[in-house]
């Protein structure tokens, strides 16, 4: 435009127009950020590396699908189970037959119910080899999956598993409606997903109790770096995050403490000692007054300071009918425990001698902290030097599994589900995960009889098999897991539970907040 | 001159092949695999999977088999996102990484330029070294820092805008955009600045104010033209520092462009998807280059004759 035909009338409209766009740009900003009525937005964690029911795997998969489709049984908001497509069932005395009526009202997302066919076809595909599902091995005690009437299943199991009822909330036992049909079964159906980003989930109208759901969508955001996510929810963009940053408890208790919520967790972090590599593999003594040199109330208040737990066993407290017994480690006082730590030493034949020991954990500042802090703690009490080695996560749980080069290397647990066996089994000789290679007769056999036993014999004999563990020194426990989330005031409907799971058609945002 | 750009592009090609084969190996020499995570897979179902994607074929077999796949535009499946194809990721994951990159450079542009021009006028004077030095400044942050500082202050402080994500509204994308623009903005601006000196000083500006041309004519019709030439040779390694910046930056705000595919599939070890990254950014640099290349050659005569 010519500068010398602008007059002063179109200046003034120009004047108003810059306005009017600012104010559009303003209101946009403002309707965006604002997000809509009862929509709530969660941090998810990394992104899940599908959404297929039988070839997820990792926390972030389980939580979405446990939103999108609901199995025999589902969880409460307390994370206990509960009814879902089945509305009742039936044990027999052996507790190998259980028989499950699937509720009528149980659809798919397009309106067509949900069938026994749905479920036999999920529980083939899922031991189908050939489907590759990283969690088939769970379902190894089911011996078959049968229709026995049109809305009744029977599972007949090789034997009694305790923890049955919360094998059938997990993705692999859901129902699958075939091959190229993404229907869903659950409180909400998937809307958009961009990898990387997130996962829009929209109300599932055909949801059996869809009535009882709150929030009319729910949106999982991909939160990758604790800290970006924090920032993200102080900015009002979450209302609930996958993750609390780790150090920086008293900040936060102060800042956000309203929103803080942390709470015990069926996890457990050790350390392993590899069996296969000399000199630690030859002398119990040593192993032994390693544990006792390291001192755990220092780690979980000083290093730690989120509320975990110290451990000197390798089961978690709060386990049903697990006997809430410290062993004496834990009654000995610091002075005592590091007296006989120097005695077992020098029994050992080291307490001239120079020694190296090497301590490997997968790069996390958290872990690193905790690694200088057990590393200092041997160098004081035992005089033993500590080699730190921080490896990525890939390299770390390749080596860790093939035990060539490890010596003492960071563990740890997470419950599949609330039973000590699922702790334990992971020293069997048998294990993939024994990497301790522990090859222990005596554990084995307990493990194995446990698998045959019931109620109170099963737990005395698990209790038993801990002991075992424990005897032959493989691990250092060091302290029982809390779950941490940042939770909004306004978010009504969000129960802390030891397992942890929170599934979003509980959770309700209170009217009048965003 | 089409003799020029024809060779120009034929030596693209082998260097598109050498960046191809040490990517591939790099990557595979990279301990851990794409299937390893800490609950074991049992080995029949660790069998599968390499065989599902032809992970099983000896090394030099996989490499000639991916050169052939490649050649017809297949990046393959992604060893990571089982849902998606590297193609799917790339083509979802471009345009993101685009939009920034071209909201980074037009403000890296459009700033740079107009802060150096203005320095260059206030050239030894307070406002001139106080710009510099900010520019300095702003050259030596390093992004990862930065981005943090504009999340607190704008996002979480103020509260003006969002922290991250991305859904293709202009709030997101502003202080990203920024972020990612900032050390260029810096730069620019000090090279506009230095050039802008010089041409000042050469002898047909003071012809043209000798005989009697208004300041700002001076300016806009003689000065500027040949004071942007070495503005615009940047283009193309800046066009690089924004691939390589919003690796880091795409990660801070978490917006899923190629930047953060990249991250997050080395550590994954899902070598399509890293591989198929590499070759976007590969092509995209070496086509980038060769227009720079051009634009010289079409500016100096000099370089296609001796090409």
């Amino acid at each position: 435009m010519n500068p010398a035909a602008a007059t002063n009338p179109t200046q003034a409209s120009r004047r108003a127009g810059c306005v009017a766009s600012l104010l559009a740009v303003a209101l946009l900003i403002w309707a965006s950020v604002a997000g809509a009525a009862g929509e709530i937005h969660r941090g998810l964690g990394p992104s899940p590396d599908t959404l297929d029911i039988h070839r997820a795997q990792g926390l972030s998969a389980f939580n979405l699908l446990r939103d999108l489709h609901e199995g025999l049984l589902t969880r409460d908001a307390a994370g206990r189970p509960v009814p879902g497509v089945a509305r009742a069932w039936e044990v027999s005395d052996d507790g190998r037959t259980w028989t499950f009526e699937l509720d009528p009202d149980a659809r798919w997302s397009d309106g067509s119910p949900i069938t026994t066919a749905d479920f036999e076809r999920g529980f083939a595909r899922a031991v189908d080899p050939s489907t590759a599902s990283p969690t088939a091995g769970w379902l190894d005690p089911v011996e078959a999956v049968t229709a026995v009437a049109d809305n009744r299943l029977q599972i007949r199991l090789e034997r009694a598993v305790p923890w049955f009822e919360e094998l059938l909330t997990l993705p692999v036992t859901f129902p699958w409606p075939g091959a190229g049909r993404e229907l869903f079964s659950g409180a909400f159906v998937l809307d958009e997903r961009v990898p990387g980003a997130r996962f829009a989930l929209r109300r599932n109208l055909n949801f059996r109790e869809a009535g009882t759901v709150a929030a009319d969508a729910v949106v999982w955001h991909v939160t990758e770096d604790p800290s970006a996510e924090l920032g993200r929810f102080r900015a009002g963009e979450l209302h609930i995050t996958e993750a609390v940053p780790p150090g920086r408890l008293d900040w936060l208790k102060r800042e956000l403490g309203d929103s803080l919520r942390i709470s015990p967790y069926f996890g457990s972090f050790y350390l392993v000692y590899n069996l296969r590599r000399a000199p630690l593999a030859d002398s119990p003594a040593l192993r032994e007054a390693l544990s006792l040199a390291i001192d755990r109330e220092i780690i979980v208040d000083r290093v730690l300071g989120t509320g975990e737990l110290p451990a000197w066993r390798l089961v978690p407290p709060g386990l049903e009918g697990w006997p809430d017994q410290p062993p004496p480690e834990a009654r000995m006082s610091r002075s005592e425990r590091i007296g006989r730590a120097r005695q077992l030493l020098s029994e050992a034949g080291y307490s001239e001698r120079p020694l190296t020991v090497e301590l490997r954990f997968n790069s996390s500042l958290a872990h690193r902290r905790l690694a200088a802090a057990v590393a200092a703690m041997w160098k004081q009490h035992l005089g033993i030097s500590t080699r730190l080695v921080n490896e990525e996560w890939k390299v770390f749980v390749t080596n860790r599994r093939h035990g060539r080069i490890t010596e003492i290397v960071r563990g740890g647990w997470i419950a599949d589900w609330a039973d000590p066996g699922n702790f334990l089994g992971n020293f069997h000789s048998e294990s993939p995960l024994n990497y301790a290679f522990l090859r222990d007769e005596r554990l084995d056999e307990l493990l194995d009889r446990a698998e045959q036993a019931h109620g109170e014999v099963r737990t005395r004999i698990l209790w038993q098999a801990e002991q075992a563990l424990l005897d032959r020194n493989a691990i250092i426990p060091l302290y029982y897991y809390v779950s941490r989330h940042l939770v909004r005031p306004e978010i009504s409907g969000y129960e802390d539970n030891p397992m942890d799971i929170h599934l979003s058609r509980w959770l309700r945002l209170e009217p009048g907040q965003r | 001159m089409l003799n020029y750009s024809l060779k120009r592009l034929a030596s693209a090609i082998p260097t598109l092949l050498i960046l191809i084969t040490v990517a591939f190996f790099l990557i595979r020499i990279a301990p851990g695999g794409p299937f390893d995570s800490e609950k074991a897979l049992p080995p029949e179902i660790e069998a599968n999977l390499e065989a599902k994607y032809q992970l099983d074929d000896p090394l030099i077999i996989q490499y000639f088999r991916y050169l052939g796949d490649i050649a017809q535009f297949d990046f393959g499946p992604s060893f990571h996102y089982r849902d998606w194809t590297v193609n799917q990721l790339i083509a979802q994951g471009a345009p993101v990484s685009f939009t920034l990159g071209g909201i980074a450079l037009v403000l890296a542009f459009v700033f740079g330029v107009g802060i150096g021009i203005w320095a260059a006028l206030k050239q030894n004077s307070p406002s001139d070294y106080l710009t510099m030095s900010v520019a300095m400044i702003g050259i030596s942050i390093p992004n990862f820092v930065a981005a943090p500082i504009l999340i607190l202050v704008f996002a979480i402080t103020l509260g003006w805008l969002p922290a991250g994500g991305w859904d293709g509204s202009i709030q997101r994308m502003i202080l990203p955009a920024v972020a990612l623009s900032l050390p260029m903005i810096a730069y620019v601006a000090r090279i506009t600045r230095g050039s802008m000196i010089e041409v000042l000083h050469s002898s047909f500006i003071r012809t043209a104010r000798a005989k009697g041309m208004p300041e700002h004519e001076v300016l806009l019709r003689h000065a500027l033209k040949p004071a942007l030439l070495p503005v615009i040779s940047y283009l193309g390694p800046a066009a690089a520092a924004i691939l390589t910046g919003s690796v880091v930056i795409e990660r801070i705000f978490t917006i899923p462009g190629i930047g953060s595919h990249f991250v997050q599939g080395a550590l994954n070890r899902d070598y399509t998807l890293v591989m198929g990254v590499v070759i976007f950014y590969g092509v995209l640099i070496i086509l980038l280059n060769y227009l720079v290349d051009l634009l010289y050659a079409w500016l100096d005569p000099r370089i296609r004759y001796e090409g």
